[in-house]
């Protein structure tokens, strides 16, 4: 399993996730190359369905970052986004996939190191949990192209 | 409004050098309605900065970062470019100024000229070049994005102008072409004329033109420089090979007083040197050894010290204090091996050391030129001794004639930042004499009709930027572009230079028209920096602006990825296919404007915040100040003189004098805010005022946050347990209230930075130098006998400061360095204090009994307002609680948030100039927002698909603003004048009713599709 690349999937919003993630690379901060940002405005425009999606496309990994509590630019969209993270984790619990392959993390614009750390943190953890078994049963059932 | 301001005074200003600060004044002018003038010597603008490789702190390439302004300003069309001119004479005064202006013949016809390069290909001797190092860079231009975009022929060196002539597939050439001479109106000047570079030739003990391996500060960075002479290898000039070791040498003809030197401190030079030492170890990692000999590591800027702190702990810069005395070459079996040593004392000790180097760099410092000199002759401008223009603590930019303003480097040697923050508040000042007929968008851009696209098949144009090496040097931009020609829809690919440059915009629209694109990616920096320049470009080229997706190749791939270049470049891929899938489904969208609410909040009623709301209300503009305090005028109340000995107690009364006499001004006293709502040209703040708290609530444009920092008061060194222990704060109003104890007092011990750049305070406070050295003098005024040791760890005296420095030296006060792991111990002593630090000079431990120790505390940010203010206004913070600008360098007082400015000591610790600088900047800044009659709201608006509502009102309870409501007709509506654009709606609703324009679900998956194609 050591050659395992997992591919994330990281929801960030423009003012503060995704802010972070440019000063990281003003800082030349470095992270794993696997996370991927989907730019949002807020985290709150994030729903149910685009985690879900993300997963079921293939994603090992899915997570929101947004602006830290009580800090959101938008008032309160992040404390909607975290609500529904934990729904999600239910879910992916509940039908065996492990919600510990969805997560949110809150972050000020200033903070890249902690854009980075995370981005390692998360990886690693995800790396360690293995490929989504949605994905390997897709596999298995030749429905996607053969993984790695 | 005030009276005496009518039609007849010019709308004008002269603007005099086309540098960062001459570039920056023009934009903040125009932007805000008034016509400019832009003159500058050479024949392309951009100034010193172009030269240089990357800058500090960001260590980003300055092309990137300078470009778009170029292309900014040749758009403006309030502004008149005059290259190659000089200003001959002037007469008249401020409001009706006259100035006659001479051009020098280019022999080029502006608006023939592509710069194809023919001409330079075939006569390189007949093309004007500024040289960076000995030898010829690449191309003639002087940087790869030359504002204007043209060459310049060298006509008296040119042998055959027949065949010169016939190169030229444009005909642009004009042989004939002769000086001109203007006159031109001008309600203001300003003065950005820059500075010269300091040639260490003079200097007869460090070899410069003798050893080719001795090459100054700005050589070296066009070594660097991917469009200089080597094409960015790191090379000796004396043969070709890469060095192993490079050392710096610092203070380079400044800080001296031997021949050819001067005596201030040019104050950017240890951040550039830190720079150039980081990218190289970045660049070349353990292959190279750098080493910086400095004096006193001066980065007092905000966040510098952390800088410093990378250089040292991550990149491994070693730094040696001491001023070397010699450079001599190296030898090998009786010849010259190109290597030197260098010759120097090491810091407390007694025996002279030597070092070999295979590469020396002279860190040099500024110098005004003689033909600057002249110039403020010819222009009746006063001059310190040093060549800079004279001007006052109080009034940083205003120069001896009243209506003629400086800027940058020109006024005092600085960096960046700071020449932007003083070319907004030159800006500032100008428009105060200006006519207060604003004629904004008077003159509209001449943008084609837009394409309607409906019905056409989606043909798509990827463009990837190579951002020099900071994109390129990692993945190859090249297989990236040939690889998406293959997927469907796409039917260009191909990669541009630099992407945001003027040639590389104009080449996108030229695909644009020519290929009949109706979607474009373009994989380059940040959208957060670049989407509104490309979005532009969408427009220029008659497609509207929403068709374009920006793919984030550098900050969030190639920046962070270098060491895996394999993994960079498949993410690069995989980012540029989100992409091509997202664009695929944008389409034309409108933005949404309201009118413009034109007052301003000033929070904050120091100094700065004062100067800020004054300069806003003298431009017509109504003002609401708050103060938290009964009284305004914040740090200031407790500071009695400047390090020039300006009293500050009268130009502050004076200051709130204005102030609460000035009818466009609403000042509220013990007032906090408590909340806030809306956004820019349409905020609505809560704030409780006075000892009833009473409620209330203001409608303004623009917030602009003043609200300081506070005086540091660590409880360390026995401060605020012994008598004897006091700050510099408390020193400052004793020696003026009370001389006689000052006659009385024997020992002094200063220490310095006492809460300062350690880890709870991590960054420079900035003040406590001059604090020190400005009270050491004062002391001795009064009382020459007394015994003055300071204890420092980096004498930081900028510029002008250092001779303030040198004085104190020579009155006799003992300047100690100390280092953080062997900090000087304080005891008491019953009314005396006892001092014990180590004299690395001496070698040992000295004790001072000292019947007074001053503390130099400075500042920390004022965490609990800005923490409140942070929340309330949505701002963020750095992480030592002082607010944090868009971008330190290009926009230092403007905040993330549109609408939102900061200045004075909430941005950063900063003295009383430097924050009344920053209040006119803001001011600046801030007309530029209110010259504008409509807010642009964007297109990010909720949408409700009425066929699909089923009007269960759970958008109504997600919405954080409560804008949907459930209409006469049942269905959910969102109104677009009310909509922050967040798509918390959006996600909620069950029955996928509502869609955010720009960030739909169907864009969404088509990213997640783009990504797994490639991976699954």
């Amino acid at each position: 399993m050591e050659s395992f690349q997992p591919v994330i999937v990281a929801f960030c919003c423009h003012y503060c996730a995704y802010t972070a993630a440019d000063m990281a690379g003003s800082k030349r901060l470095h992270y794993p190359a696997n996370v991927k940002i989907i730019r949002v405005p807020c985290t709150g425009k994030v729903s149910a369905l685009h985690i879900m999606e993300a997963l079921r496309k293939g994603a090992d990994g899915v997570y929101v970052a947004g602006c830290l509590d009580g800090d959101c630019h938008f008032r309160s969209g992040n404390t909607c986004a975290t609500k529904r993270v934990a729904y999600v984790k239910k879910l992916l619990d509940e039908i065996g996939i492990g919600g510990e392959r969805v997560e949110m993390f809150a972050m000020s614009a200033g903070m890249g190191e902690v854009f980075a750390r995370t981005a390692t943190d998360f990886t690693e953890k995800i790396r360690d949990l293995g490929p989504n078994p949605a994905r390997v049963g897709l596999d298995k059932l030749g429905c996607v192209g053969a993984g790695a | 409004m005030q009276e005496q301001r009518n039609s007849e005074l010019s709308n004008k200003v002269l603007i005099v050098g086309g540098g960062m600060g001459g570039i920056r004044a023009a934009l903040d002018l125009a932007e805000a309605g008034r016509d400019v003038v832009l003159v500058d010597k050479s024949y392309s603008i951009g100034g010193l900065m172009t030269s240089l490789d990357r800058t500090f702190p960001t260590n980003n390439c300055d092309l990137c970062t300078l470009s778009p302004r170029l292309s900014e300003s040749g758009r403006q069309l309030h502004i008149e470019l005059m290259t190659m001119t000089e200003v001959g004479s002037l007469t008249g005064s401020v409001g009706k100024f006259k100035a006659g202006l001479t051009t020098r013949p280019r022999y080029i016809d502006l608006h023939k000229c592509t710069a194809c390069g023919e001409c330079y290909r075939q006569f390189p001797e007949c093309v004007r070049f500024t040289p960076g190092l000995d030898h010829r860079a690449p191309t003639c231009m002087r940087y790869p994005q030359a504002t204007p975009y043209a060459f310049s022929i060298d006509i008296d060196a040119c042998k055959d102008i027949e065949a010169l002539v016939g190169v030229c597939p444009a005909g642009a050439i004009l042989p004939d072409d002769r000086q001109t001479t203007h006159e031109v109106d001008a309600g203001a000047i300003i003065l950005a004329a820059g500075s010269e570079l300091f040639d260490p030739r003079v200097l007869d003990t460090y070899g410069y033109g003798v050893y080719p391996n001795v090459v100054t500060s700005l050589e070296y960075e066009r070594i660097l420089s991917a469009s200089g002479p080597t094409g960015g290898a790191l090379v000796r000039p004396s043969d070709g090979k890469k060095p192993r070791k490079v050392a710096w040498i610092q203070c380079v003809g400044s800080r001296g007083l031997q021949k050819g030197s001067v005596p201030y401190c040019s104050s950017a030079c240890c951040m550039y040197a830190l720079k150039e030492a980081m990218v190289t170890r970045e660049r070349f990692l353990e292959d190279i050894e750098t080493t910086i000999f400095y004096m006193d590591m001066r980065t007092y800027g905000k966040d510098y010290e952390l800088y410093l702190q990378r250089a040292k702990n991550d990149y491994g810069v070693r730094f040696v204090r001491s001023r070397p005395h010699s450079i001599d070459p190296a030898f090998s079996d009786g010849a010259m091996t190109g290597a030197l040593d260098i010759g120097y004392m090491p810091y407390g000790s007694n025996l002279p050391a030597a070092e070999e180097f295979d590469m020396v760099v002279l860190t040099v410092g500024f110098r005004v030129s003689n033909e600057v000199r002249e110039l403020a002759a010819r222009l009746g401008v006063e001059l310190n001794d040093h060549g800079f223009a004279k001007t006052e603590t109080f009034e940083p930019v205003a120069s001896s004639t009243p209506g003629i303003y400086v800027c940058g480097l020109f006024e005092t040697p600085k960096d960046i930042p700071e020449t932007l923050v003083q070319a907004g508040a030159a800006a500032c000042c100008a428009s105060a004499h200006l006519s207060s007929l604003r004629v904004v968008n008077d003159k509209k851009d001449d943008l084609p009709p837009e394409r309607d696209i409906t019905g056409e098949d989606k043909r798509i144009g990827v463009f990837v930027c190579d951002c020099e090496n900071n994109i390129g040097g990692v993945i190859d931009v090249k297989a990236i572009a040939a690889e998406l020609l293959g997927l469907p829809d796409v039917v260009a690919a191909e990669t541009i230079g630099h992407g945001c440059s003027r040639d590389s915009l104009e080449r996108i629209q030229e695909v644009i028209r020519k290929e009949k694109l109706n979607r474009v990616v373009i994989g380059a920096c940040s959208p957060r920096t670049h989407e509104a320049v490309f979005q532009d470009t969408l427009r220029k080229a008659g497609l509207n602006k929403y068709l374009v997706e920006i793919v984030n190749l550098r900050d969030q791939d190639t920046w962070v990825h270098p060491d895996k270049p394999a993994f960079a470049a498949s993410k690069a891929k995989e980012l540029m296919h989100m992409g091509v899938g997202a664009v695929r489904m944008t389409h034309p969208l409108t933005d949404y404007t309201l009118p413009m609410n034109k007052d301003v909040l000033v929070v904050g009623g120091g100094v700065t915040g004062m100067k800020a709301a004054l300069s806003l209300a003298d431009g017509g503009f109504k003002v609401s100040l708050i103060e938290r305090s009964q009284h305004l005028g914040g740090n200031a109340r407790k500071l009695r003189r400047t390090l020039g000995g300006d009293d500050v107690q009268a130009y502050l009364a004076t200051l709130v004098a204005k102030v609460e006499g000035n009818e466009n001004i609403q000042v509220l006293k013990q007032a906090v805010v408590v909340d806030h709502t809306g956004m820019a040209g349409m905020f609505k703040t809560g704030v409780q005022v006075g000892p009833r708290m009473v409620y209330r609530q203001l409608v303004h444009g623009i917030t602009i946050l003043a609200t300081g920092a506070l005086p540091n008061r660590p409880s360390e060194m026995l401060l605020g347990k012994h008598k004897a222990v006091v700050t510099q704060l408390d020193l400052d109003s004793v020696i003026e209230d009370d001389p006689e104890k000052v006659k009385a007092l024997q020992n002094i011990v200063m220490v310095q930075c006492v809460g300062s750049r350690v880890p709870e305070n991590p960054n420079c406070s900035r003040i406590c130098c001059q604090s020190a050295v400005k009270n050491a003098l004062r002391i001795k005024a009064l009382n020459p006998d007394a015994s003055i040791y300071v204890l420092y760890r980096d004498m930081r005296m900028p510029g002008m400061q250092e001779e303030y420095y040198t004085r104190a030296r020579e009155k006799g006060v003992v300047f100690v360095p100390y280092e953080l792991d062997d900090m000087p111990v304080v005891g008491a002593d019953g009314d005396k204090i006892s001092v014990t630090f180590t004299d690395p000079v001496l070698g040992s431990t000295v004790n001072v009994p000292s019947d007074c120790l001053v503390l130099s505390t400075g500042f920390v940010a004022d965490e609990e307002s800005t923490e409140d203010l942070g929340i309330i206004f949505h701002l963020p913070r750095t992480s030592d609680g002082y607010f944090l600008e868009d971008h330190v360098k290009l926009r230092p007082v403007d905040l993330p948030t549109p609408g939102f400015f900061v200045a004075g000591a909430a941005h950063s610790p900063k003295n009383l100039r430097d924050s009344i600088a920053q209040a006119q900047a803001v001011a600046s800044r801030a007309q530029t927002f209110l010259a504008g009659d409509a807010i642009n709201m964007g297109a990010a608006i909720a949408k409700v698909d009425s066929n699909r509502c089923a009007a269960c009102l759970i958008c109504v309870r997600a919405c954080p603003f409560d804008v949907p409501f459930i209409n006469s007709e049942g269905h959910s509506e969102i109104d677009p004048a009310k909509c922050h654009g967040c798509g918390t709606c959006a996600s909620a609703c069950p029955a996928e009713a509502i869609a955010l324009m720009q960030y739909e679900d169907d864009l969404i998956f088509a990213k997640l599709d783009g990504l797994f194609e490639r991976t699954a």
